[in-house]
């Protein structure tokens, strides 16, 4: 790349140091707007921290965008060195071995100290393999959380739901009665099935949720605990306690910050946009509530997000670039900045940590609740899923449910639906990996 | 609406139908036109108004600010892709996918038209097949094909491949068709050969129809999105439809979009068609009519 | 081809080397490609294949959810067709009959055409926001609780409704210099032979913008079949879910979106021999009725 920025203190530095033999390195994300700004801050960061390495972010449009533009860029041999791809695509290139360089090897191959042990422990496995070598290193993690109206919760004397039991018979006609509506979400394949088989410990597709290989993974969706928290929701929009709008993320968080919805299920990064806006009342965050009558034990969530690989088919000299702005990237000060600057959560605990001492969490106590959903206890249903197509599941969950908000369909067919279109998907994407 | 009604019968026999027909154009202009207004008043407010309340009757204080910041502050890493840049970068695109177009379309045009081809019904189908297949659903194999040429992060890479497709060379062969054959022969009694008869009679003849053409080529130039993406990654190539989208992605609602700088973009992406539009709108309008036939 | 030509060999084939070979390169090698690549499945970034015969084709097949989506589009087209090209007609004659404040107007009228389509659809969002769109607010005046992105009538609507505003203009313009192409002499000669001036414009005007309309009809279901992407894709925010899309836009959601090779290849081919019977058809039976000079 003959970018080089100079717009900065970094930059200037960095064309001082133009004697040196740079390696130059490209990353491709997805992080648009002030996300972008804060990427591109963390890329400085890097090249002002040493002199050896120069790396540049380019902002590839939507996260589909990038992935794509990365797929048609390495089968032509002009891929990045590192590129951010999300949740629902990590299937796609985990299961290309050959694709990327598995960050963990990338990080011992040069050196790097690597333990897991040191990562947060919702963090660990979803862009990890079937051993639990990490292959994707977490960047922008986040979990879905429960974000509630204080003022409305007061209002209506009733302290946030920590079962779904409770929500259905005090909070929300407690909430009803004060004039709110109980509850809105922003991502129901996100928040209402993946995050729920988590938090609920059931388990999400044979094959361990998929990732002992693609070969004969089918999803397990058409499930009683699943269908009745449905069957649930569309009684509670007929009672007044929840309202659908859309498939679109900010038609469903507005009626929150316009506080006509008390409790909203969001993501633990959305704790920054919404502290931007002045919303008139106080709003914390705490954790998804689980069915009692499917657990006694709720589980931890996982990570979405999106995570960084490490592109394949590069020079040593490249790679021992990559691995150095892994190792700044997961620094706890960086972690801590990121964390700070953009709401997602650190990844490491060192990071946590230092942002605890500093008192972040005193002086945002709602930045903190994604955290602690993500360290609770584990099971073997916590990790996370690897299912290919999964963009195009999601698709299928998407219409469906969308269906069933809209009376179109019943709970029963619906779900009948999904299971075979994405047991299809499933089948077809092992096709492609002979 | 009473009232120019009576103004127009007192002052001249009875024209309903004028009246009519301002109501049509003006209801017409009104369904075009306000949204832009909207568009322009989201740009005055900030981005918090906006998103609270959408456009409004108020104007607010922050029109100086978002047009500062998007015509010179970069959205990106380099500081190359500033609005004034992505500008130059559209421009280019516009220009160089317009001019190509009509030049190989008036070509193929031409030669499907006035020559004596066998394989010539064969060649214009060939090439009208392609209307049917956007870039989008075929950007795998095109990528690898730009890339195999060199052509990734050139304006070449950016326009040629968009080139393909058959609309410019479709309308040229319409007009073409409607040109009166007394013209050929005539040029052939003067002695006027293929290229002669092309150049000094066929091209400024077809002077409105280029001008037409270029319209519609340069705004669909100009407004590519996906392509641009894909074959670009240096930040000083960034077109302003890729700037606008930079500029209003947020993911899980971490932020506030820029909406009031996005908007400015967007204004600022229409005024350059606009001005090409009503550029050659009067001039071709004003061709069509002289040579009244 | 019918007319006088002439007759060097040479020459056309060098006019039309330039487009064909652009259109080898960058439409048919990856068009081939589709074809090849929808009776496999492969792996996006190119490991791992498998043929798997017409298993893609017999899967959209099986599909309700594709005849449902070619359902739509099919609605769609012809809505989008035919609602932007009788309002762009209705206002080209409007326009064509004032004089008064004509270039004003035409000016006016011409705007929305230079807004790119995901730019249009940002527009649409703003005016049918569920909270504070102005549309959307206009429509619950009446009665009708309009929900987009929740509804799929109500998103349908935006979708006609946005597709048709970015359209209007460009029909508008062109049906306009059609239009004022009419000589002088067979306007009066039409004045003095019909009185009513709606039976003057069925019986001449209409046949002779019938080039123009023919040129528009294809290039307008073009626009509606794959340039209207760019609004569906911004008007379902991304995430289609129940709501409403068109063929092409499955085909992006599946193969770039999605990253499924073989089955976003065999839905373009399908895609492709639809538009192409649609064509061959419109060919047979308009073309043949139209007079060229």
């Amino acid at each position: 790349m003959k970018n080089i920025a100079i717009s900065t203190a970094a930059g200037l530095s960095m064309l001082a140091n133009a004697a040196f033999a740079e390696t130059e390195i490209t990353w491709w994300h997805a992080m648009g707007g002030a996300l972008g700004d804060t990427v591109n801050e963390v890329a400085e960061g890097f090249n002002a921290s040493q002199d050896e390495y120069v790396i540049t972010p380019v902002f590839k449009g939507t996260y589909e965008e990038t992935l794509t533009a990365g797929i048609a860029a390495f089968r032509a041999g002009e891929q990045p060195n590192v590129m951010q791809v999300f949740d629902a695509g990590a299937a796609t290139v985990i299961a290309a071995q050959g694709a990327t360089v598995p960050v963990q090897d990338l990080l011992e191959t040069n050196g790097v100290d690597f333990d897991i042990e040191d990562y947060i422990s919702g963090v660990r496995y979803f862009y990890a393999d079937a051993d639990g070598k990490l292959i994707g290193m977490p960047f922008n993690s986040s979990s879905p959380i429960m974000y509630y109206n204080v003022q409305a919760l007061e209002a209506a004397g009733v302290t946030p739901p920590v079962t779904w039991e409770e929500f259905e018979t005090v909070t929300a006609p407690a909430l009803k009665e004060a004039g709110y509506t109980a509850m809105s979400q922003s991502h129901l394949p996100w928040i209402f099935v993946e995050n729920f088989m988590s938090r609920n410990d059931l388990p999400f597709a044979t094959n361990a949720n998929g990732y002992d290989g693609a070969d004969g993974t089918e999803i397990l969706i058409n499930v009683d605990p699943l269908k009745d928290h449905f069957t649930a929701l569309t009684k509670w929009q007929d009672a007044g306690y929840f309202e659908w709008f859309g498939t679109g993320w900010g038609d469903n968080q507005t009626p929150f910050e316009e506080g006509d919805v008390a409790i909203w299920f969001g993501s633990s990064g959305s704790f920054g946009g919404l502290s931007q806006k002045d919303l008139g009342f106080d709003f914390s965050a705490t954790y998804l509530p689980y069915w009692e009558a499917v657990t006694t034990e709720p589980k931890q969530t996982f990570i979405g997000g999106a995570a960084l690989f490490a592109m394949s088919g590069k020079s040593d000299a490249e790679n021992a670039a990559t691995a150095a702005f892994f190792e700044y990237l997961t620094s706890p000060e960086v972690q801590y900045m990121w964390h700070r600057e953009t709401g997602y959560v650190p990844i490491t605990t060192a990071a946590y940590e230092m942002a605890t001492a500093d008192g972040h969490y005193e002086r945002f106590p709602a930045a903190e609740t994604g955290i602690l959903q993500l360290s609770l206890d584990a099971s073997e249903n916590t990790r996370g899923y690897r299912m290919g197509f999964y963009v195009q599941i999601r698709d299928v969950m998407n219409r469906e449910f969308g269906r069933v908000l809209t009376g179109e369909t019943s709970v029963d067919d619906a779900f009948n639906t999904i299971e075979v279109e994405a047991n299809e998907l499933l089948a077809r994407f092992a096709q492609t990996q002979n | 609406m009473t009232d120019t009604t009576q103004l127009a019968i007192v002052k001249r026999p009875l024209r309903w139908g004028r009246v009519l027909d301002h109501l049509v154009l003006i209801l017409g202009a009104l369904f075009m036109l306000i949204p832009l207004l909207m568009v322009l008043q989201t740009t005055t407010t900030t981005d918090l108004e906006t998103i609270k309340n959408g456009p409004e009757l108020v104007i607010g204080d922050q029109f100086d600010d978002n047009f500062m910041s998007a015509m010179f502050q970069a959205s990106g890493f380099s500081g190359e892709n500033t609005g004034i840049q992505m500008l130059i970068n559209s421009l280019i695109l516009g220009i160089g996918f317009a001019l190509g177009k009509i030049a190989i379309g008036m070509m193929a045009a031409y030669a499907l038209v006035y020559f004596r081809l066998r394989f010539a019904t064969f060649a214009f189908w060939l090439i009208f097949t392609t209307l049917l297949l956007p870039l989008e659903v075929r950007i795998l194999p095109s990528y690898e094909i730009a890339q195999k040429l060199g052509l990734l992060n050139t304006y070449t890479g950016l326009i040629v491949p968009l080139i393909a497709s058959a609309t410019a060379t479709f309308f040229f062969r319409q007009f073409f068709r409607s040109v009166p054959e007394e013209l050929v022969e005539a040029a052939r009694i003067d002695g006027a050969g293929p290229v002669k008869f092309f150049i000094d009679i066929l091209v400024p003849l077809s002077q409105t129809m280029i001008a037409a053409m270029f319209i519609i080529m340069f705004v669909f130039g100009w407004n590519q999105y996906l392509w641009p993406t894909m074959v670009t990654t240096e930040e000083g190539m960034y077109t302003l439809v890729r700037g606008i989208k930079q500029l209003t992605q947020d993911l899980e609602g971490t932020n506030i979009p820029k909406y009031g700088r996005a908007n400015m973009l967007a204004l600022i992406a229409i005024l350059p068609p606009v001005l090409v539009v009503i550029f050659f709108q009067s001039w071709f309008v004003k061709g069509l009519t002289e040579s009244d036939k | 081809m019918k007319r006088a030509g002439f007759a060097t060999r040479w020459l056309p084939i060098l006019l039309l080397l330039p487009q064909l070979a652009i259109i080898a390169l960058f439409f048919y090698w990856p068009a081939a490609h589709a074809v090849q690549s929808s009776f496999y499945l492969e792996d996006p970034f190119g490991f791992g294949s498998s043929f798997v015969g017409f298993d893609n084709y017999t899967h959209l097949a099986g599909n309700s959810e594709y005849g449902r989506i070619a359902q739509f589009t099919l609605l769609f087209t012809v809505l989008v067709t035919f609602f932007s090209l009788a309002l762009a007609l209705l206002l080209a004659v409007k326009a064509d009959n004032v004089i008064r404040g004509a270039k004003m107007y035409r000016t006016l009228l011409m705007w929305v055409y230079a807004v790119a389509p995901p730019v249009a659809g940002f527009i649409g969002l703003l005016m049918f926001n569920q909270n504070w769109g102005p549309l959307a607010e206009l429509a619950k005046s009446f009665g009708w609780d309009f929900k987009l992105g929740v509804n799929f009538g109500d998103t349908a609507t935006a979708m006609v409704l946005v597709s048709v505003w970015k359209q209007v203009p460009v029909n508008f313009i062109f049906f306009l210099s059609g239009l004022q192409s009419i000589p002088k002499s067979v306007r009066e000669a039409a004045l003095i032979d019909a009185r009513s001036s709606f039976r003057r414009f069925w019986d001449v005007t209409f046949p002779l913008l019938a080039p123009t309309g023919f040129f528009l009809l294809i290039i307008n279901i073009t626009y509606a079949l794959f340039d209207t992407f760019g609004v569906v894709d911004v008007l379902v925010k991304g995430e289609p879910g129940n709501n409403p899309m068109t063929l092409v836009y499955k085909v992006y959601v599946d193969g770039f979106r999605g990253n499924d090779i073989g089955g976003s290849s065999a839905q373009s081919v399908i895609l492709m021999v639809l538009v192409l019977a649609l064509t061959i058809f419109q060919f047979r039976l308009v073309e043949r009725r139209i007079h060229y000079t």
